[in-house]
């Protein structure tokens, strides 16, 4: 039985090792939605992230400066989008695709080198406690610091989000960007710096795939968890501590849906690979059907260029 | 303590208008000075000015005799000058005292306080802790003025205030204005709405196409004085002259009109009835929503209902659509300017161009006859006195009286032999009123009918030679004007009847 027990653990533990990315990336464009900007470049600023974090593991052989650079790298990427869309005002959704696109064939480029390099193995913590305490010692411990991270930043994000003077201007801006600039809110200012925040998380949620997930470089290896992470935001509703859920919903039945296609259950492979999606959107469809908190939580100016009027 | 603000030779300009033209004011604290004009007089443009949103080409502000610079919002706050825009500046999705807070440097608790002190004060009744979209077009905009309160404002000027205010909320504003100017608050007012001026204010300045006409107290103004300042001309009361349609031919006939509509929101319409002779203006009266629009979406086209007959120059066109009844010469003006009638984001020529037909050669084998279309929209603009003659400008910027004008000449100037308009002087200035009023009375008689659906029972009575009402999606009695009174109008808008 106490075998049992654990191997849930373990399972527990894999499900939220596998949310991690989404739980960055989504977390990190909350942020940048919450202020109006729509940055689909999601998936490709995580590809970048990936295959930075990973090179530079490889190169410098030191893993916090993989960490770190990757988290630049992608605020380097979504400084790009940035420019087009602040300064530029350019299309928020046509920019977005086209930050996609450059990213996964620039680090197709990048990585060419570095395919079928085995990654370095990544510091976990708390293994001891993992090993002698069954099922909990599996779920609470053995991670590495990132997923920590991780799972403590919906609940900073929401903190931030609601009870911070700057979450507060983050929201108004994002309500109506030409009211905060007219109470003398810089909209632009605050606009590029929670794009680039977006960025920087979408470039760590990358090198949580490289460096930590599948220590790797694989073309491509995000696999569209950066439009899973876009999705969860809008499913969520913009609800930091919703996203978490959905990320979680969507782990599990991933790795659920793998074991059962291991057991051979007689349910087609199809059905049971659309699983997770299907579910997750059930799931966060149900628990945010409040309609007046959709209308509260919605960025109002999302998608908008915003123009000052000289 | 008193304050004292002047404004010397303030000139903005934007491409193709004057909005300010050296414009020169001085107002002192104890009283409440309005600034009228008509829409695209260039009031809003100085008040935004004074405010930091828009900054001018020349010329300066002086607070207290100091020279002051206004380079951005927060100079307006820092300098103590509060300013409540037209359209609110308000986050809808925060809470009303997170609305308050975001500009604000105070700790949450004492600003409570402070909020809570004014509230008390002047009375006002608002839940800090909803959001704001939740409140009426009144309580947000005590939210705008609580805002500025709270920074103790030497100046606090207000755009068109009134606007989206109820008769009640309207009457509560000016008692608080009263009271804010007593405290010493120099109070700007800007308005178009004279009885307002007269009633609220101390000082009126005038402005017309940028510049000041005209400085004076309101005791020595009356009602027909500043409403000629502020158009320029002396405006003659138009009347119309009643005709006699007997022998005239008929034009227009519609029998058993019936529409069942799935939406909730709309309203159906029952068994309606109704003919035209040429030469005539019918008008239609009601409450708003008693299927006015469905009525002029199944007369324009836009909705096609089975089985009903429409005669027009004795062809049915009940299953016509709308550019194919342009063919016929019918031309409609929608009561929305900005969303059905206009598109916003597009160039005057190119909203011109939207009411093409196949006569109007606009398209030559698929492909835009660019500079037909230009000196097209030219003649309508020069025809109709549109202010401006760039057909490259965007139709948001213009005024709606001039919008209002260029969609009446889109459609007049094929000379159409019906004319259905819907609310055509809705939210419009006096003279541009007078100038589409004048249109429609042209029309008439230049032996062209006219369909006149309107809220509005003065202009029906003006305007129409026979008038009916609808209420509830049917149509009243049809009666010629003559004998018809707005009281009687008022009963039948109300659901009672007359006889």
């Amino acid at each position: 039985m106490s075998f049992d027990l654990n191997f849930i653990g373990i399972l527990i533990g894999a499900i939220m090792a596998s949310s991690v990315p989404l739980i960055l990336a989504a977390s990190g464009e909350l942020i940048t939605e919450r202020s109006g900007v729509l940055n689909l470049g999601v998936e490709g600023m995580m590809i970048i992230g990936a295959i930075s974090g990973f090179a530079l593991m490889v190169v410098t052989d030191n893993l916090f400066f993989a960490v770190v650079g990757s988290m630049l790298s992608g605020l380097i990427i979504s400084l790009i989008f940035g420019l087009l869309t602040q300064s530029l005002l350019t299309n928020h959704v046509a920019t977005g695709l086209a930050l996609t696109i450059f990213g996964i064939g620039m680090s197709a480029m990048i990585g060419k080198n570095f395919v079928g390099i085995p990654g370095k193995e990544f510091p976990l913590l708390f293994v001891n406690l993992k090993e002698s305490i069954p099922f909990l010692g599996p779920i609470f411990f053995g991670h590495s610091i990132i997923l920590y991270f991780a799972f403590g930043l919906p609940f900073l994000t929401n903190y931030f989000l609601k009870k911070t003077k700057t979450g507060l201007i983050i929201r108004a801006v994002g309500d109506s960007p030409t009211s905060a600039s007219n109470q003398g809110i810089n909209v632009t200012l605050v606009r590029y710096s929670c794009i680039l925040y977006g960025g920087a998380m979408c470039g760590l949620a990358g090198a949580y795939l490289s460096l930590i997930y599948t220590p790797q470089w694989i073309e491509n290896m995000t696999g569209g968890r950066g439009w899973i992470a876009l999705a969860l935001v809008v499913f969520a509703t913009w609800s930091p501590i919703k996203v978490l859920i959905g990320a979680l919903i969507f782990g599990g039945i991933t790795i659920l849906q793998l074991h059962m296609q291991a057991v051979g259950l007689r349910i087609p492979v199809q059905l049971l690979s659309a699983l997770p999606y299907i579910m997750t959107i059930i799931v966060l469809v149900v628990i945010s059907r409040d309609s007046r908190k959709i209308k509260l939580n919605t960025p109002t100016s999302l998608g908008q260029i915003f123009y000052k009027e000289k | 303590m008193n304050t004292k603000l002047k404004v010397t030779e303030i000139s903005k300009i934007y491409p193709g208008c004057i909005a300010n033209d050296k414009v020169s004011l001085e107002f002192g604290s104890g009283k409440i000075y309005a600034l009228l004009g008509e829409n695209g007089a260039g009031k809003s443009t100085l008040v935004k000015i004074l405010s930091g949103v828009v900054k001018p080409d020349e010329g300066e502000v002086f607070l207290n005799d100091e020279s002051i610079k206004l380079n951005s919002p927060l100079d307006a706050k820092k300098n103590n000058i509060g300013m409540v825009f037209q359209h609110f500046n308000l986050f809808e999705t925060l809470s009303v005292f997170e609305n308050l807070s975001i500009d604000n440097d105070k700790k949450d608790e004492d600003l409570r306080v402070l909020v809570n002190d004014i509230l008390k004060k002047y009375n006002f009744k608002i839940d800090l802790d909803i959001p704001v979209l939740n409140l009426s077009a009144g309580q947000k905009q005590k939210v705008e003025i609580i805002r500025c309160l709270i920074r103790n404002p030497k100046v606090l000027i207000m755009d068109e205030p009134t606007s989206v205010l109820t008769e009640r909320e309207t009457d509560d504003l000016f008692i608080s204005l009263k009271q804010f100017s007593k405290d010493g608050i120099l109070i700007i007012y800007i308005t178009h709405k004279l009885k307002e001026v007269l009633s609220l204010c101390d000082e009126v300045a005038v402005m017309r196409k940028g510049k000041v006409v005209s400085v004076s107290s309101t005791i020595d103004e009356k009602i027909e004085s500043l409403a000629n300042k502020m158009v320029g001309e002396n405006l003659n009361t138009i009347k119309k002259k009643i005709n006699n349609f007997k022998n005239s031919e008929q034009i227009l006939q519609i029998s058993n009109l019936n529409f069942k509509s799935d939406d909730p929101y709309e309203t159906n319409l029952n068994d309606l009835n109704l003919s035209l002779k040429k030469g005539e203006c019918l008008g239609i009266a009601g409450i708003s929503g008693n299927g006015q629009n469905e009525l002029f979406q199944i007369l324009s086209g836009e909705i096609i209902t089975k089985g009903t007959s429409i005669m027009f120059r004795n062809k049915e066109i009940g299953k016509l659509n709308p550019r194919e009844r342009r063919e016929y010469l019918m031309a409609f003006s929608p009561e929305d300017r900005i969303s059905q009638a206009a598109v916003p984001e597009l160039k005057i020529y190119e909203n011109v161009a939207l009411n093409n037909f196949k006569s109007s050669n606009f398209f030559e084998k698929g492909l835009v006859n660019e500079k037909k279309i230009k000196e097209h929209s030219k003649k309508i603009l020069s025809n109709f006195s549109v202010n401006t003659n760039n057909v490259e400008l965007k139709s948001q910027f213009l005024s709606g009286g001039n919008l209002q004008k260029l969609i009446i000449g889109r459609e007049l100037i094929t000379s159409p032999e019906l004319l259905v308009c819907f609310n055509p002087t809705w939210g419009l200035d006096v003279g541009a009123i007078n100038y589409i009023h004048e249109t429609l009375i042209q029309i008439n008689e230049q032996g062209k009918s006219s369909i006149l659906i309107s809220t509005d029972n003065d202009e029906l009575l003006k305007l129409s030679d026979r008038i009916c009402v609808i209420y509830k999606g049917k149509l009243s009695k049809i009666m010629n004007a003559d004998t018809v009174t707005a009281e009687k109008l008022g009963i039948l808008m109300g659901g009672g009847s007359i006889d």
